[in-house]
């Protein structure tokens, strides 16, 4: 008979199985497929780090691009207009940047709910998005703000190419990967998603939703910034875009792809996406925003579920 | 001062056409508990509908103005009953399917029409100007301005005189007891829908002659539309009106003594409203 012991390791297969294939990858493919992995694994941290809202606490956020973006143009500023060298400041600075603006955000924004919530993250992505454009001499305007440098990690021995991105951003989402399961798994977690399924309950039962839904805010947007200082460094440049709503629905769209409210979901829904964008971007570059909109509007009427949902039920018939 | 005047005069133009946009959003954000962020493209799509009537077919402006109307309504009918029938009051989605055609129709768009600017176009008669303290002011935006005042008139009288506004009221405020008293609320917020698009073809045309057709209009006024909606108010018609000069004279006058801060401060504003008083200034309360 199957002990525990055995149900976690054959749980945690699907999981090892991936990260070994990923992690073998960069030895069968080009540079230029390796830096699409890269840029997929960041957008996977960014739409891992919605789902936290989205799929497990349930509250929609069209502005989650505003922290993704507030924490690349920090560590970005910091490193091209400060000087500020070392990685191990500039990021952490990027990050808790992002974790700021959602902890003063979010006191005024949980005081409303729904299409209302909706609109006021919406608001401050857009807000930034202005203010980046505006700000010309802190942030480049709309031009953005490039010349960011691959990150100096204080290693000597390293040579910034593809494959090294690739294995830094393997790295970093396979941590917060893990860090996001044992989160989810957690009481803290479980509340959550009570919290998603039924409020009010919750509330009678005790728990304190605001600051529930207050502390995953804040960690989402923790995440987000994660994948912003990776974009910053990867890109070598963050523009305004980066921070309003064509990135911010992007990454909702990885989300409900990839199924909301698993946590590997959205990461394949973040690769179904940098693929659909690498392919248009090679047959049709003219016609991508007319395939992405298709892709929207189809994925949202049919595939509602996402394809997560889809994998797990295949994988629990195995 | 003269300055002044203008920039009021200019911010006054622009929000008749931003009250003309705004309406449209509201009255089917309150009926139908859609967010449609189509409008924005509709409106683009209306404006240069209205160019290839009024340039390349020569017609007649106002023709080009119904013209673009139709075009716009049309569009809003299929989108509608295509797609969004099946989203009610599932606003996440809603805005992700009315976001993906705002790509997919301004991509159309460029692909039809291409990327060169267009510029502002009107009709003969109304291109010439009036001599206003000095300064020569357009005749198009006197004209802009008064329609939107008529205009204004018209859907207020619609709106709390007549029998089709009370059915549209009721359905905003209880879309049940509506049902049950009779009045087929499917036909009537079809109808919404279809008359709110119809305004934001007619507002894409008549809005040409201050801003030539391009191709982020769509994005670009849908933006301030939803702000014009959020601090107007949801659902009014005096909301729209409301919003729409508040935003246009802080566009105006933001150009004039700020122009870094202007758009800065709408979205701020509309944060501050919707954290405040979400219903806006003169909203239906839900």
């Amino acid at each position: 008979m199957e002990g525990p012991r055995q149900g976690r390791l054959l749980r945690a297969l699907p999981y090892v199985g991936t990260a070994f294939i990923l992690a073998v990858l960069p030895l069968v493919l080009s540079q230029y497929l390796q830096s699409m992995m890269t840029k997929f694994f960041i957008f996977a941290i960014f739409a891992m780090s919605l789902d936290l809202i989205f799929g497990y606490v349930g509250l929609i956020s069209m502005g989650h691009a505003a922290f993704f973006g507030i924490a690349g143009y920090t560590c970005g500023i910091l490193i091209v207009k400060y000087g500020i060298e070392s990685f191990w400041i500039a990021a952490p600075c990027g990050i808790l940047m992002a974790g700021l603006l959602a902890a003063v955000f979010g006191v005024f924004a949980f005081r409303v709910s729904g299409i209302y919530f909706l609109l006021v993250t919406f608001a401050l992505g857009e807000l930034l998005y202005s203010a980046a454009t505006k700000w010309y001499s802190m942030t480049g305007g709309s031009y953005g703000l490039g010349g960011i440098p691959p990150p100096n990690l204080g290693l000597t021995w390293l040579e910034w190419d593809a494959t090294s991105f690739y294995y830094f951003a393997f790295i970093v989402l396979a941590v917060c990967f893990f860090l996001l399961y044992r989160f989810i798994h957690s009481p803290f977690g479980h509340a959550l998603q009570g919290i998603r399924e039924h409020e009010a309950r919750m509330e009678c039962l005790g728990y304190d939703v605001w600051f529930y839904k207050y502390v995953a805010f804040v960690i989402s947007a923790l995440f987000a910034g994660v994948a912003g200082v990776l974009f910053g460094h990867f890109n070598g440049l963050i523009a305004p875009m980066h921070l309003g709503i064509a990135t911010s629905a992007l990454g909702m769209l990885m989300v409900i792809i990839g199924s909301a409210g698993t946590l590997f979901g959205p990461v394949i829904g973040a690769g179904v996406i940098i693929f659909v964008e690498h392919y248009a971007g090679i047959l049709t570059p003219a016609r991508w925003p007319l395939i992405i909109g298709a892709v929207f509007i189809i994925s949202v009427l049919y595939f509602r579920a996402g394809i997560g949902v889809y994998l797990s039920k295949i994988w629990k018939r195995l | 001062m003269d300055r002044i005047i203008l920039g009021v005069l200019n911010g006054i133009s622009f929000g008749s056409i931003l009250f003309l946009l705004g309406s449209g959003l509201s009255l089917i954000l309150g009926v139908m508990g859609i967010l449609n962020l189509t409008h924005g493209a509709l409106y683009m799509i209306a404006a240069y509908v209205g160019w290839t009537l009024a340039i390349q077919c020569k017609l007649n402006f106002w023709l080009a103005v119904l013209g673009g109307g139709l075009a716009a309504s049309l569009l809003g009918f299929l989108i509608e009953r295509g797609f969004l029938r099946r989203l009610y009051k599932q606003m996440n989605e809603q805005v992700l399917v009315t976001f993906g055609f705002v790509h997919l129709l301004t991509n159309l768009t460029l692909w039809t029409w291409g990327t060169t600017l267009r510029a502002p176009y009107t009709s003969p008669f109304l291109s010439t100007s009036i001599p206003i303290m000095g300064w020569s002011y357009p005749i198009s935006r006197v004209s802009i301005i008064l329609i939107g005042l008529v205009l204004a008139a018209v859907l207020w009288w619609l709106q709390e005189k007549t029998r089709i506004g009370a059915m549209i009221r009721a359905g905003m405020d209880n879309k049940q007891m509506t049902m049950g008293l009779g009045v087929n609320v499917d036909k009537v917020s079809g109808a919404v829908f279809l008359f709110g698009s119809f305004m934001a073809g007619f507002a894409g045309v008549i809005g040409s002659q201050i801003l030539g057709p391009h191709l982020e209009m769509g994005i670009d006024i849908l933006l301030m539309s939803l702000i014009v909606v959020v601090v107007g108010g949801m659902g009014s018609v005096q909301g729209a009106l409301l919003g729409g000069m508040l935003i246009g004279l802080i566009d105006a006058l933001g150009k004039i003594f700020f122009p870094e801060m202007a758009m800065f401060t709408m979205y701020l504003a509309m944060m501050i409203i919707l954290l405040v008083r979400p219903h806006g200034l003169l909203g239906r309360k839900e």
